[in-house]
């Protein structure tokens, strides 16, 4: 007897599946990438206190480490209700993506144990290790590069459904690029996955930081000796310079994941840019909200920056710099303006002036001290690392299919507007291992492998060796005809290449645009009425 | 949708999925034995004024934060690992338990909760607030034992599925109360619970009793001796008397088997894994004789005694009782004769040379630690046991592990077609090995036994394989 038989034949979650993923998601993501920033954190204020002979460093590191061990397991755990869920509401998505990434995914869990037993040992023996601080730190120290190995993989399946490019579903599914299943280097080391790599890192590193200086704030609230207060400052201050130092890289990282966007998910950079697509589904373009947030953060953290510059507290960020990278952030919202509306400029130019005096009378309000600043920074951050992930998740194309259409057995990842109801879930998907490879795995279409020198086309030459300078925008953004010429001046730069590619080369590209601009010439002619 | 097999290096994927899964078990048994056992000594250092009990309890509660972070990390591990080698499996499985599942987790996350927030960060702060201290262990110890019993369900319904199929991925099901109360669940949680109590003390005190050791070596009059003196006897004896129950569970619950999954059932009893079942036993005998002797002779009391003969004849009469333990030996009646001279000798040991005596050199110590040990591979040997029994399905007569090979499914389908109807056992084989199988099985397909032809000529050829 089965219950469920009865009048639920399918699997309901309460707000609907997307929501309970999208819930334990970001709940996840906030949690794991707060661990990554506490363990950076907690190494720098124990190095910084063993150099110092400071105790007040090492103390204030020992805090941390124990709220950073509590909340690592909630992490955990949330992560198995994360694969749980994701394994009863898309079974046929989770099983295709796990088969395809599974020996990286074994290596995340060996990571993930090694990262488990350091983290346990770092914090309940730390007491019984004072006298070998310096292996005591090292083993700390050891934490952020295996959290980083960890999350190196869990961004090379992410980005993966992101912009599968060279590796798609059953493809992947069943070749491996080695030949082994379960591995597919080019799967994994898909066209966004460097750019979501330096910029999770950063950010984690940011927010990390924000976090724990949120937490000195609070309990710079909460203290009333002036011995714990003078620690707690400086703690923040020292966890905020870390974390405002990594935030103000985020921008350079980002136009460059964005341009990797543009080329490789392009329905995703417009969801984001100026699409008003699964984005914006409820009314709210929370790319937009988040923009603001990061603003905010901006004026936020350069008028605190300034003052402590100014003041004899220490560790404060050098001003140069965070002059030099605002600057950037202004020529982004600029960009930004001119792609989309200049509302959005205006919009976190105001965040910013806003947050920037909001910061001022906080600072002037407790006497220079930072606690309400960083108590800020610390939920401005929380909501851009839930928001980021968000927008990531929610812009990618509805339909893998490059034609949009539900092809039987090549569906990667499932209809996500549709899954969610029961008339429309996917029927007869029947899941079945085999060991012999099946017989239509032959007519999948191969990968493509490098011609020989001799049988490249213009083409092929064109997308295989001018690219590794720079990208095919450029050509097509090319005015003139004079192609013979541009492809000597990549000579003379360093390209090598023969008289025989040289010339398909300036071929192909004079055909091309000769092409396109005839075309252009037919769309912009009028139709007859 | 199809998928591949993925092959594993080194070892078989069984082997892997075995050494993950055994990597995680014992330590999320013994965390969850200790936050159960936590609150309770707890309580009985308030009511008594003890501060030993206080002690041990914390220092529980210490080892189970220790061992928390890499179980879980191992326990994520398992699933992982199964996904990809066992996808379909998996699929299908979480589709049946989807919401048990996501209760588990909730459990899981409340229990992170109250163990680390609630229980072990307030521990000094609440000194003065010992019972909402208490309760809040208590809290703990709930959800820990409820991720147990969630666990226990669905791992028993992997034995004895009780008639509930397992669904396809495009029938989603979500939950059924039918499968989670399957036949043999009740058995395996209570074989589970007392299971834990047994092998965990046992094992701790074992380690104590080590310490112990060390301690009297560095200051024979510290408070860390009489202390250590005291919890490894104190644990040692509770966990040996929490095994008694045991086999009293284990006949219920080899019953159920015999009844729901008689393939498994002979897979124990005689068949491809008796041995490990045999050898199993083998480490009960070794932990209960030394158990037996430790107790009589380091508390002396009558009530120990009397404790122990009870629990020894109740493992005297599941022998008696027990049907299928006759497969060790050629005649059943040896069989009883021995285990009855062994366990009679015990208690007229105990009985003899019962009075208190000084268990407090090293010979002991060493002893118990093997007791210990003794208990705790017991322990991973029946899960083993256990899951092995029903190779080659994943989910008994519901779903067949995709590398099956020819010898195993003939080997099912003897156990099923050909003993099970003639109400043997696979000892049976050798027992009563005729001179011709194909002459045997013929004649019994004459008498009724009811084979097509395919299927008697596979059992005729693994009979003479292996049984000539």
């Amino acid at each position: 007897m089965i219950i469920a038989d009865a009048n639920n034949p399918f699997i309901q979650f309460p707000c609907s599946a997307k929501f309970s993923i999208g819930f334990l998601g970001l709940f996840h993501v906030a949690v794991a990438s707060l661990s990554i920033g506490f363990a950076f954190v907690v190494t720098v204020l124990q190095i910084t206190g063993y150099f110092r002979k400071d105790n007040q460093f090492e103390a204030l590191a020992k805090r941390v480490q124990l709220w950073h061990v509590c909340i690592y397991n909630i992490g955990t755990i949330n992560a198995i209700g994360l694969v749980f869920a994701l394994s009863g509401l898309y079974p046929q998505f989770w099983s295709q993506i796990f088969t395809q990434f599974f020996w990286t995914m074994i290596i995340e869990e060996v990571l993930f144990f090694m990262l488990a037993t350091t983290l346990t040992f770092h914090y309940f023996f730390w007491d019984t290790m004072w006298g070998h601080k310096k292996l005591h730190i090292f083993m700390g120290a050891l934490l952020t590069p295996m959290f980083f190995m960890q999350f190196f993989i869990i961004n090379g399946m992410s980005s993966y459904m992101l912009t599968p490019a060279f590796a798609k579903g059953q493809v992947s599914l069943w070749s491996g690029t080695a030949g082994i299943l379960g591995w597919d280097k080019l799967a994994f080391y898909n066209p966004s996955f460097l750019m979501l790599t330096l910029h999770r890192t950063a950010a984690n590193f940011a927010y990390g930081g924000f976090v724990v200086a949120a937490i000195c704030g609070v309990w710079l609230y909460r203290s009333k000796q002036s011995k714990l207060q003078t620690s707690y400052e400086n703690g923040g201050r020292l966890a905020f310079k870390v974390a405002f130092t990594a935030f103000l890289a985020l921008p350079i990282i980002g136009f460059f994941y964005a341009w990797v966007l543009k080329y490789h998910a392009k329905e995703t950079y417009d969801n984001l840019m100026i699409g008003r697509g699964d984005v914006v589904a409820g009314g709210i373009d929370w790319w937009w909200v988040k923009q603001l947030i990061v603003a905010s953060m901006l004026g936020m953290g350069l008028v605190f920056s300034r003052r402590a510059s100014k003041s004899k507290n220490e560790f404060s960020v050098s001003m140069p710099a965070v002059y030099t990278v605002a600057l950037l952030y202004l020529m982004f919202y600029l960009g930004m303006a001119v792609q989309m509306t200049w509302r959005f400029f205006w919009g976190s130019l105001l965040a910013a002036v806003f947050a920037g005096m909001w910061a001022r009378h906080l600072l002037n309000r407790h006497k220079g001290s930072g606690r309400a600043v960083f108590v800020l920074m610390g939920i401005f951050s929380f909501l851009t690392v839930c928001l980021g992930g968000y927008v990531r998740e929610a812009s990618r194309p509805r339909f893998v299919s490059p034609s949009g259409e539900r092809i039987a057995g090549f569906n990667r990842i499932p209809n996500y507007s549709k899954v969610y109801h029961p008339k429309e879930r996917p029927e007869s998907v029947k899941m079945r291992m085999v060991i012999e490879t099946p017989s239509y795995v032959d007519e999948l279409p191969s990968r493509r492998k490098p011609l020989e020198p001799e049988r490249q086309t213009g083409e092929d030459l064109v997308s295989s060796l001018c690219i590794s300078c720079h990208t095919l925008e450029r050509l097509h953004r090319y005015k003139g005809s004079d192609w013979d010429r541009v492809v000597g001046r990549m000579r003379a730069y360093g390209r090598r290449l023969t008289e025989k590619q040289t010339h398909k080369i300036i071929t192909y590209l004079a055909e091309s645009k000769a092409h396109k601009n005839s075309s252009n010439s037919q769309a912009d002619t009028p139709s007859a009425p | 949708m199809d998928l591949p097999v993925i092959e594993t290096p080194v070892f078989p994927r069984w082997v892997w999925i075995e050494e993950i899964t055994y990597s995680h078990i014992p330590i999320a048994t013994i965390i969850t034995a200790f936050m159960l056992l936590a609150p309770l000594f707890e309580y009985i250092g308030m009511r008594r004024g003890d501060l030993r009990w206080e002690r041990l309890s914390k220092s529980f509660i210490w080892f189970s934060l220790i061992l928390f972070s890499p179980g879980a990390a191992l326990g994520t591990g398992i699933p992982m690992f199964i996904m990809g080698t066992y996808p379909e499996f998996w699929s299908r499985w979480a589709n049946l338990f989807f919401w048990p599942l996501i209760a588990q987790f909730m459990f899981f996350l409340a229990e992170v909760f109250f163990l680390f927030f609630m229980y072990y960060l307030t521990w000094d702060r609440w000194a003065n607030r010992k019972r909402l201290h208490i309760s809040m262990g208590i809290c703990a110890a709930a959800c820990g034992y409820l991720v147990q019993v969630v666990w226990d369900s669905l791992g028993s319904y992997m034995l004895t599925p009780g008639g509930v199929p397992l669904p396809e991925v495009d029938q989603p099901v979500a939950w059924s109360l039918a499968a989670m109360l399957n036949p043999s669940f009740p058995f395996l949680l209570a074989h589970r619970t007392f299971g834990n109590f047994s092998y965990v003390l046992l094992l701790t005190g074992g380690v104590f009793a080590l310490r112990y050791m060390s301690q009297k070596r560095k200051n024979p009059s510290s408070e860390n001796t009489s202390y250590f003196r005291w919890a490894s006897s104190t644990c040692f004896t509770i966990g040996f008397f929490c095994f008694f129950p045991m086999p009293i569970i284990g006949w219920f619950y080899a019953r159920v088997i015999q009844r729901e999954a008689p393939a498994a059932f002979m897979a124990l009893m005689g068949g491809h894994t008796s041995f490990h079942f045999i050898f199993k036993m083998s480490l009960i005998v070794v932990f209960l004789v030394i158990g037996g002797m430790f107790v009589v002779k380091r508390w002396g009391r009558k009530a120990i005694a009397w404790a122990t003969t009870a629990g020894l004849l109740i493992v005297l009469t599941v022998i008696y009782v027990h049907p299928p333990l006759m497969w060790i030996g050629r005649s059943a009646l040896a069989w009883r004769l021995v285990s009855t001279a062994v366990i009679l000798g015990l208690i007229g040991w105990i009985w003899i040379c019962r009075r208190k005596d000084n268990t407090d050199h090293r010979g002991w110590q060493w002893a118990m630690f093997v007791a210990g040990l003794a208990a705790f591979f017991t322990f991973t040997l029946g899960g083993f046991v256990r899951e092995r029994s029903k190779s080659p399905d994943t989910v008994y007569g519901e779903i067949v592990k995709p590398e099956l090979t020819d010898q195993e499914a003939d080997r099912y389908l003897v156990y099923t077609k050909w003993l099970k109807p003639r109400k043997e056992i696979p000892a049976d084989l050798d027992r009563n090995r005729p001179e011709d199988w194909r002459h045997e099985v013929q004649q019994a397909r004459r008498d009724g036994l009811e084979l097509t032809e395919e299927e008697a000529e596979r059992i005729i050829g693994y009979l003479e394989a292996h049984h000539r």
